[in-house]
This record gives C-alpha cells, structure tokens and sequence, in this order.
C-alpha cells in the first residue's frame, strides 16, 4: 500500500519538476505563475487593467487577422450555395414580386393615411439615438461565453454597459472596453439579464439569455397571458438602457416564454453602439 | 543552401502541433456550433494531452502556458484560467507518461478522463468562484463528452503525424 503511494509520489513530483532536453520551465513553476497571473487579474488594480487592456487590443487584432482565412472560406462557402439555389429563388421572388405588387398598393394607401393622422395628433417623432457604426472583428464562441468583438473602444467614446444595436434592434450590451476594441455580451448569452417591457399592456419582465438563440423572459406578472401581439422593449429601469429599444417578439417554446430576436446576434457583422440618446433621426 | 532548406523544412514539421494549438487559440476557428450548441469540442486539451504523453518536446510547457493566455485574452477569461487548466491537463499527461511503461490507444484514452475532469472542473471554478461568470452545466458536460468521444479520432491522426516526423528526421 505504501510502495504503491510512494510510486504515485515520485511520479507526480517528476511529472511537476522535470524538465525534458528542450524544456526551459518546470509544470511546477509555470502553474504558479499562472496562479499569480490569475490573482493579479482578478484583483483589478488600475495598472493591470491597462496592461490588460492593451494586450486584448493587440491580441484582438492580430486574432482578426489569423481568422480571415475562415472568414474568407466561410464567405466563399456562401457564395457558391447561393448559386447553387439561385435559380429556385428566382422563381419564388418571381411569385414574391408578384405578390408585393399587389400589397404595394395597400401601402401606399395606409402610408397616406397614416401621415395625415400624425399631422393631425401631432405627433413628435419617435427620437432616434446617437450611435457609432462598428465593426464585428472577432466572434469566436465557446460554452462560457457568448461574445463578440467590435472594432471601437473608449478611443470613439464607448462605454461599460452602452446598448449595441443591429438594424435598429438591441442585441447586446458592452462589457468590456479597451482602448481600441470592445466586448459586447449577445442577448443570449447565460450571463445576460436585462429588464424589458412587454407591448401592448407594458408589462415588465427580465429577459434571461440561456445560452440558446431564443431567450427567455422571468419573472412576468402573475396574470401574464401570451397573444400574437406582445412586442419586448427596453424598459430602461436598470438605469444603464433607454427604454423602447426593439428587442423581439414573445412566444411560447417548450412551456416556457421565450423570444424570438428580431436580429440574430450571431450573424451579424456590423453593429451601431448606442452612445447617447438625440433628436436626429439620421444618426440611426 | 540544401541542408538548410532541409533543416527548415524539418523545423516546421516538429512545430506543426504548436502552430496549430495556437492558430485554434488565437483565431476565430469555431469548435461549437450555433444552431447545434450541445456539439462543442475541446481540441486545445486533445492536442496538449496527445503530444505531452507522446513526445513532450514538440509543445514544451512554456508554449502551452502562453497559448492558455492568448486564449484567455480571445475569451475575455481573466488571464491565467486556461492557462492553469491547460498546465493541469500537461501534469495528467506527463504523469500517465513516468507511471506506465507501454502506452496505448486504449490506455491514453481511459485516462484522458482525469484529465478532462481536472481541465473543465478547474475552468468551472476559476469562473464560477472568481470571474462571477455563470457557466452552462449541461454545455460543459456535453464539453467534456465530445472532447473525450473524439480523442480516438485526433489520436490516430497524431500518430500517423508523429510518425511522419519520425521518418523525416531519420531520412
């Protein structure tokens, strides 16, 4: 019993301190330093938040450019099944074409109709927000994190917690901001909990990533029934989000009430950080 | 000119496993699925465990520490956490290496298990007790699952590699 706890004892030792002929550092030495590496990272002293801050905008870059053989496969990829069905979409646009025609008509009709109204309540133009364009450089997913990288950070006046946008429609919030580049955590990730209101009635929820494309809504009020219409906003009671920004819409899946975004967080490549609520309409 | 080219060539094949754990590191080279998230792989611990129980100098502990911080720093983890659970997978590996004497498919295989458990239970705790990140429990099994199914797979082409390496430096 004890040979056998010695064998374990020798072998463990020589496995932490050997170093083989090309080996400069011992396991041993290494996991300590990890561990002090770790302890220094997690204590957030200011020096090491900037020494942190550069190395991501410099590890980020380069990790742009080691990608952009898979982007471009991916992109090729893409392009060849989109030949290979284009002349069944062509048929189904035809009939889609046909169809809009029709339903163009019917536009027109309610646009009109819907501009005379607002001259006539007055109506103050739903104010857009002030937001900077970014580029998606990084999206590398792995089962911890959900996470995507753009190519602004506190050098085009980004900040922790500023809502990002793709067309128009809140898919995520910044929690990580280097000088250069920034972090956004999607919407469906498992650490992401905003609080959000649900149209027509305005009831407040907590809209939960799970780690799936579809989040879920908590703690809803009691008497909460689902219908067709229930639209997720924004509510804005955090203090860190303006309210009425479109997320998606309500549905049941599985017995529970998800929603489905109106943009898919993981598809995108160009995203609009919101910086700052505004009057002009054209910022958006 | 010949020797030297023939040196470099050599050079680059002994380096093909390091270049790879980095470039799977550093880029965006995805080993989990969107639209099947439960199908997601650790290739990182695949590589690190092969080629430290096979031929530890084709890594070298030094190169797997900084690829655990790169990765970190791609994964937005506080710096150190893959660098530790990479280290702790390197220990299991070159343990298995001092305490068996013939070495098999089978054998790296079965204790492959100790050291996914101590890679992943090392990641859960770092982040769960200290990075306040909450992690999906059933994403990290499956994790672990497909890492240890596809092992048998990487294994049979790592050797066939190793082999290919062996040739070339006695050619």
């Amino acid at each position: 019993m004890s040979t056998s706890r010695d064998d374990f004892g020798i072998a463990i030792r020589s496995a932490l301190l050997q170093r083989g002929a090309k080996q400069k550092f011992s396991l041993f030495v290494l996991i300590l330093l990890s561990l002090s590496i770790f302890a220094l990272d997690i204590s957030e002293l200011k020096l090491v938040k900037i020494f942190r801050s550069l190395l991501n905008d410099g590890v980020y870059r380069i990790s742009a450019i080691s990608s952009s053989p898979i982007k471009f496969s991916g992109t090729v990829k893409d392009f060849f099944i989109t030949h290979i069905f284009v002349y069944k979409e062509n048929r189904k646009l035809k009939i889609e074409l046909e169809r809009l025609k029709n339903k163009d008509f019917q536009t027109l009709y309610l646009q009109t109709e819907n501009k005379k109204l607002q001259d006539i309540i007055q109506l103050e133009k739903k104010s857009a927000f002030t937001t900077i364009a970014a580029k998606v450089i990084l999206d590398k997913n792995s089962p911890y994190l959900n996470s995507v990288i753009i190519n602004k950070g506190s050098s085009s006046r980004v900040k922790l917690g500023m809502p990002i946008l793709s067309e128009g429609n809140l898919i995520g919030r910044v929690v990580e901001v280097n000088f250069l580049s920034a972090r956004i955590l999607l919407l469906n990730d498992l650490n992401s909990k905003i609080p959000v209101m649900i149209s027509p009635k305005g009831s407040q929820a907590i809209l939960s990533g799970r780690g799936e494309s579809k989040p879920k809504l908590e703690y809803l009020p009691e008497k909460f029934e689902l219908s067709d219409k229930n639209l997720v906003f924004t509510s804005g009671k955090d203090g860190v989000f303006f309210e009425g920004i479109p997320i998606g819409k309500a549905m049941s899946e599985d017995d529970k009430i998800k929603v489905k975004l109106f943009s898919d967080p993981n598809q995108v490549s160009f995203v609009n950080v919101v910086l700052d609520k505004s009057s002009d309409a054209g910022a958006m | 000119m010949s020797i030297n080219f023939k040196r470099l060539k050599k050079s680059i094949f002994e380096k093909g496993p390091l270049i790879l754990l980095f470039y799977i590191c550093i880029s965006e080279f995805h080993m989990q699925f969107y639209y099947w998230k439960i199908f997601s792989f650790n290739l990182q611990f695949i590589i690190i465990y092969y080629w430290i129980l096979r031929d530890p100098d084709i890594l070298g502990h030094g190169f797997i520490f900084l690829s655990g911080l790169t990765n970190d720093v791609v994964l937005s983890f506080p710096l150190g956490t893959s660098a530790l659970c990479y280290l702790f997978v390197s220990l299991v590996a070159a343990y298995v290496r001092n305490a068996t004497l013939r070495s098999s498919l089978f054998t790296d295989w079965l204790t492959f298990i100790i050291a996914i458990l101590i890679g992943n239970f090392l990641y859960f705790f770092l982040m769960n007790k200290f990075a306040e990140i909450q992690v999906g429990y059933i994403y990290v099994f499956y994790n672990s699952f497909f890492t240890f199914m596809f092992y048998p797979f990487f294994w049979v082409l790592f050797e066939f590699y190793r082999k290919f390496i062996i040739m070339r430096t006695n050619d």
